[in-house]
């Protein structure tokens, strides 16, 4: 059976991207550069109004516009508009103007209902309903121990209510398709998404034909974040308009403000906690109430209590609706907002105490916390991992020097402070995938999965382990993913897409290397157990014999072709990470500027060194975003969104970015548990640890997300009596 | 965007006559008027691109002062030897705006005439936002709106970063019409909308801002801009100074505000605090308090009576090289 080698030429090592330069020169096709022969634009008509009712819509102008080619209404007379940026219909036209220009012939006679967008709106008595049953669902609380009792037992006590906004992806390539049907039978589209099985699998269902007659083809892909997993009405509808005008190609991407509107968001948070310790900084208790929302989709629940050891607790939560675009899974869904209030309420509990935030948490880490190990049935226990991460992370910021208690961090306007928090996440991967593998004559060799490379480097790192097995550098490898007819592949959610893919790949390398030994072995006059595979050479009893490119010569006019499945040992779940913050807060204007971070993470064996850096890169930038800048903002009166851009939706540019250090937490016992995902992890913990700092330096704590001049200077002045 | 006739006259006189029939609109470095035609807030039947014309372009040093044509880019003004020299608060406004690529495109006409950020109004409901007699601005989200001139309608905040220091240098602005030239003092570009039918600039239909002009001066001058992104962001507060000194104690002072009004907005109450003082902390303080005390934020800006207090302190301590918040 397949194992990890022991001492890799290519695993751990940093080789860039296979598609890097295509993609840094603009080469690189992505499915929204895709325009096939005779291509149709299509553009969406949607919801000006956050709830309303079509009494009546009518299309015949805008079909006879110059160039319309085909419409399609998606909510006819009679159905509810939820939100600003529901969907009502599309239009088909020979260029984009034409369809944009009929978009605005539909005429729609609508009945404007009152909405509530924000949650406030919402949570009042007198408040319109989103949906029948009321606005706010509140779950019964999820009680651990006494928690009410060891409370009132507690020596230190400390009440907040911190909140964090909805925020959006912000995908810089839109959510879409380009779709050709071939008749009913066959589509083939070009798709931005995270899951080219599910496109099809959706593209299929709404057909009515197989799945195995739909072809979903993402060569690269410009970001899904979570929000990218299916075909969507935008999709489904490209496609049928693609049947309903003879099979021409019909494009529809979503602009930015869609984006923002419909394509999902991550839910707000906000947490009123009570958390209580003894003198010496152990927690006894926490009791919080939380609400959030998913506008018109739900899922606003958060995991809280978060990482650390809480005998006694009770947490209830409650859903909220308003009339705005549904959530989407977004990176850690829902772990960022319960690791700001966990870490924030934590904080302010050390703060009371006099306690080192640092010693803190090392105090109340679970005594054993077990993650699996490398096999199934084997465990490895997570609190001295997170000793070792916060003992390196405190070192890296220079926390021993640097580190003062709240309120004593100078005495100029601009004040410096340090923040840490930690968080957890699973990451392992599906065993039902499959990779196949093929060595040819010309000596190429390709493998193929229906997998995409969601920007973790997928392609890169399935091209790795496979020339790790042939002794091949990556270049030499054909890397076939982004394909929905290949072996089946995993999509990209949950950090899996590695932990899934990298087994198969591992065994279908291994494979066709026994079949390639097996069938060159006569030809090289000697048994397959003597043949090994490196620098490019086939090795006879440890003699280099023979090159790569002359050996697949010998095996004639057939390939070797072998699709590998996983198995168990080679991939993980469960990791821990921890991050510090450097921030300097100018007092008078209340501008933050973060100065560095530093990232600990760990995640198992870890393929391509430099790819799992770029997403601890990014995990941290989006955390950054989301501690500083990111809001969704809505207009209670008009029920719109004020903001659906990239300027007063406020997103960190290359001077707003700090120094940021990236080291991986991989002992031999790490890599011994094999492949975990990193893509969720490192983006969880930048926005409290951030806020953590900013208290730190500001001696007070600034309860709202993000750290905007506005919510600081707030916080300030609520200090001083001033609110 | 709606459809329209296009013209690139290579002369301002071409230019001029292309201008004259109703809904025309000019079209510079098109990082504003773009925008708005995207989204339907403006619908020019005619757009006349004034870039082609040379004689625009062109910055010019003398004795008298600097005069900067009306199509000079902010990348070509911030590369001025001499703006950088005499007009520090013009200089750092500059600076400043936006990024780099769209400094290289947007001009100084282009910034000085541009339309109000104000979301409400970006969103397509017109200029003061008013619906069904309520302003939606007023009862909504107005963490960027104003902080003075509050009683009235116009709650949007001029977003110009450089006529608050032209304003303040005493800058010229020159206007070409059907009816020839006419020169005005930087801050009468500008007006406070009384109804909706009203624009808050005051170049008139068929007019084309040339040049604007600004005197030779020894005056120290600096500006301060409060934000909350480094990169690509809006000023929450600016403040521009021009201090004329005698001694060590300030003789004459302007002090201009931006973007916490409908217009640039001088602030008297701070020159009065300021004139006859030495500057320094105590009086730069009592300065920035002494400009905000008109002001009447809405529900959500009262941060930016902060920020102003703080812009106007920052503006006149930086004019005689005192940055005290970059020490940390």
């Amino acid at each position: 059976m397949a194992a990890w080698p022991k001492e890799p030429r290519l695993i751990g090592t940093k080789v860039p991207r296979l598609d890097g330069l295509a993609k840094a020169s603009g080469k690189a096709k992505y499915p929204s550069d895709v325009r096939p022969e005779g291509t149709l634009f299509g553009v969406v008509l949607y919801s000006p109004h956050a709830n309303a009712t079509v009494k009546s819509i009518d299309t015949a102008a805008a079909e006879k516009m110059p160039g319309v080619k085909g419409i399609v209404v998606i909510a006819g007379q009679g159905k509810k508009l939820r939100f600003q940026g529901d969907d009502i219909a599309i239009v088909a036209a020979e260029t984009e103007e034409q369809a944009r220009d009929a978009v605005r012939a539909i005429k729609v006679d609508y009945e404007v209902l009152p909405h509530c967008v924000t949650e406030s709106q919402s949570m009042d008595e007198k408040a319109p309903q989103v949906f029948d049953g009321g606005n706010v669902r509140k779950a019964r609380a999820i009680v651990k121990g006494k928690p009410e009792e060891a409370l009132e037992k507690a020596d230190v006590v400390v009440e907040g209510t911190y909140s964090l906004p909805v925020i959006t992806h912000v995908c810089l390539e839109p959510h879409g398709l380009t779709a050709q049907a071939e008749g009913s039978s066959k589509i083939t589209a070009w798709a931005s998404t995270q899951a080219v099985t599910v496109v099809a699998g959706e593209l299929a269902g709404s057909f009515n034909i197989s799945p195995a007659d739909v072809t979903v083809l993402t060569e690269v892909m410009g970001g899904g974040f979570g929000s990218k997993f299916g075909a969507d009405i935008w999709g489904r509808t490209a496609a049928e308009l693609s049947k309903k005008c003879g099979g021409r190609p019909v494009k529809v991407f979503l602009d930015r403000a869609q984006e923002h509107l419909a394509a999902g968001n991550r839910p707000s948070a906000t947490g009123h906690v009570k958390l209580g310790a003894s003198k010496d900084g152990k927690l006894v208790a926490m009791i919080a109430e939380t609400y959030g929302t998913g506008g018109v989709r739900g899922g606003s629940n958060f995991p809280l209590p978060y990482v650390y050891d809480l005998k006694n607790s009770s947490r209830a939560h409650a859903e909220v609706s308003v009339n705005a675009g549904g959530a989407r899974a977004m990176r850690a869904p829902g772990h960022p907002q319960g690791c700001a209030i966990m870490e924030a309420a934590l904080d302010d509990l050390a703060a009371k105490l006099g306690m080192d935030p640092v010693e803190i948490r090392v105090k109340n880490l679970a005594e054993v916390d077990n993650v699996r190990g490398g096999r199934q049935g084997e465990t490895i226990n997570r609190t001295p991992m997170y000793e070792a991460q916060l003992k390196l992370g405190a070192e890296l910021i220079g926390w021993r020097d640097k580190y003062k208690p709240r309120g004593e961090n100078g005495k100029g306007v601009v004040k410096r402070g340090l923040g840490v928090a930690l968080h957890q996440w699973g990451g392992g991967g599906a065993a039902d995938k499959q990779v196949s593998c093929t060595i040819n004559p010309d000596g190429s060799v390709e493998i193929k999965s229906a997998t995409q490379d969601i920007g973790t480097g997928a392609r890169t790192i399935l091209a790795m382990i496979t020339a790790e097995v042939l002794g091949l550098k990556p270049t030499d490898i054909k890397s076939n993913i982004g394909n929905s007819t290949f072996p089946p592949g995993q999509s990209s959610g949950g950090s899996t897409t590695t932990p899934s893919m990298s087994p198969p790949c591992l065994a279908a390398a291994t494979q066709a290397r026994a079949a390639f030994f097996n069938k060159i072995a006569p030809a090289l006059s000697t048994d397959a157990e003597t043949l090994s595979l490196k620098d490019g050479q086939v090795w006879v009893n440890g003699e280099p014999t023979m090159s790569w490119k002359d050996a697949c010569r010998k095996l004639g006019m057939a390939s070797i072709s072998e699709t590998g499945k996983f198995a168990d040992g080679l991939s993980s779940v469960g990791v821990g990470g921890c991050q510090f913050a450097e921030v300097e807060v100018d007092t008078e204007t209340g501008v933050v500027r973060v100065k560095k971070i530093v990232a600990i993470q760990d995640s198992g064996l870890i393929i391509d060194k430099l790819t799992w850096e770029s997403q601890v890169y990014g995990g941290v930038i989006g955390g950054l975003n989301y501690g500083l800048f990111e809001e969704r903002v809505m207009d209670p009166t008009t029920g719109v969104m004020l903001n659906p851009d990239m300027e007063l939706y406020k997103l960190a540019g290359a001077s707003d970015i700090p120094e940021i250090i990236v080291r991986a937490y991989e002992t031999e016992e790490m890599k011994n548990r094999g492949v975990i995902g990193v893509g969720e992890p490192p983006t969880i913990a930048t926005a409290a640890a951030i806020a953590n700092a900013v208290a730190n330096a500001i001696g007070v704590r600034v309860p709202d997300w993000p750290m905007s001049p506005r919510n600081v200077l707030n916080a300030l002045a609520s200090k001083e009596g001033k609110a | 965007m709606k459809a329209f006739d296009y013209a690139a006259p290579t002369s301002v006189a071409d230019a001029l006559k292309l201008m004259e029939p109703p809904h025309t609109a000019a079209l510079s470095g098109g990082t504003d008027l773009i925008n708005r035609m995207k989204d339907y807030v403006s619908s020019p039947e005619r757009v006349v691109y004034l870039k082609d014309i040379d004689a625009l372009e062109s910055i010019e040093s003398s004795s008298k002062g600097v005069s900067i044509g009306a199509g000079a880019t902010l990348a070509a003004l911030l590369e001025h030897g001499e703006i950088k020299k005499t007009y520090p608060s013009l200089w750092k406004a500059a600076y400043e705006v936006a990024t780099p690529q769209i400094r290289n495109m947007a001009t100084v006409g282009g910034n000085l005439l541009q339309r109000p950020r104000c979301w409400y109004y970006r969103a397509g409901n017109g200029l003061l936002a008013l619906k069904d007699g309520k302003s939606l601005v007023r009862e909504g989200d107005n963490r960027f709106h104003a902080i003075f001139m509050t009683d009235g309608d116009a709650l949007f905040v001029n977003p110009s970063s450089l006529a608050v220091p032209l304003i303040a240098l005493g800058a010229k602005a020159t206007i070409l019409g059907p009816k020839g030239e006419r020169t005005v003092p930087v801050a009468e570009l500008y007006r406070v909308p009384k109804g909706s039918q009203e624009r808050e600039l005051t170049v008139q239909h068929g007019e084309i801002l040339t040049k604007v002009v600004v005197p030779a001066t020894h005056a120290k001058n600096a500006s301060y801009e409060a934000r909350h992104k480094q990169a690509h962001d809006w000023p929450l507060a600016l403040a521009s100074v021009a201090l004329e000194m005698d001694g060590q104690k300030v003789g004459s002072a302007r002090v201009v505000l931006g973007a916490v009004a409908p217009v640039p907005l001088r602030s008297e109450a701070a020159e009065k605090a300021i004139e006859g003082k030495a500057l320094n902390h105590e009086s730069a303080t009592a300065a920035g308090d002494a400009a905000v005390k008109d002001a009447k934020p809405l529900s959500m800006n009262a941060y930016k009576v902060q920020l102003t207090k703080v812009a106007v302190k920052r503006a006149l301590l930086a004019a005689v090289g005192d940055r005290y918040w970059e020490e940390g």
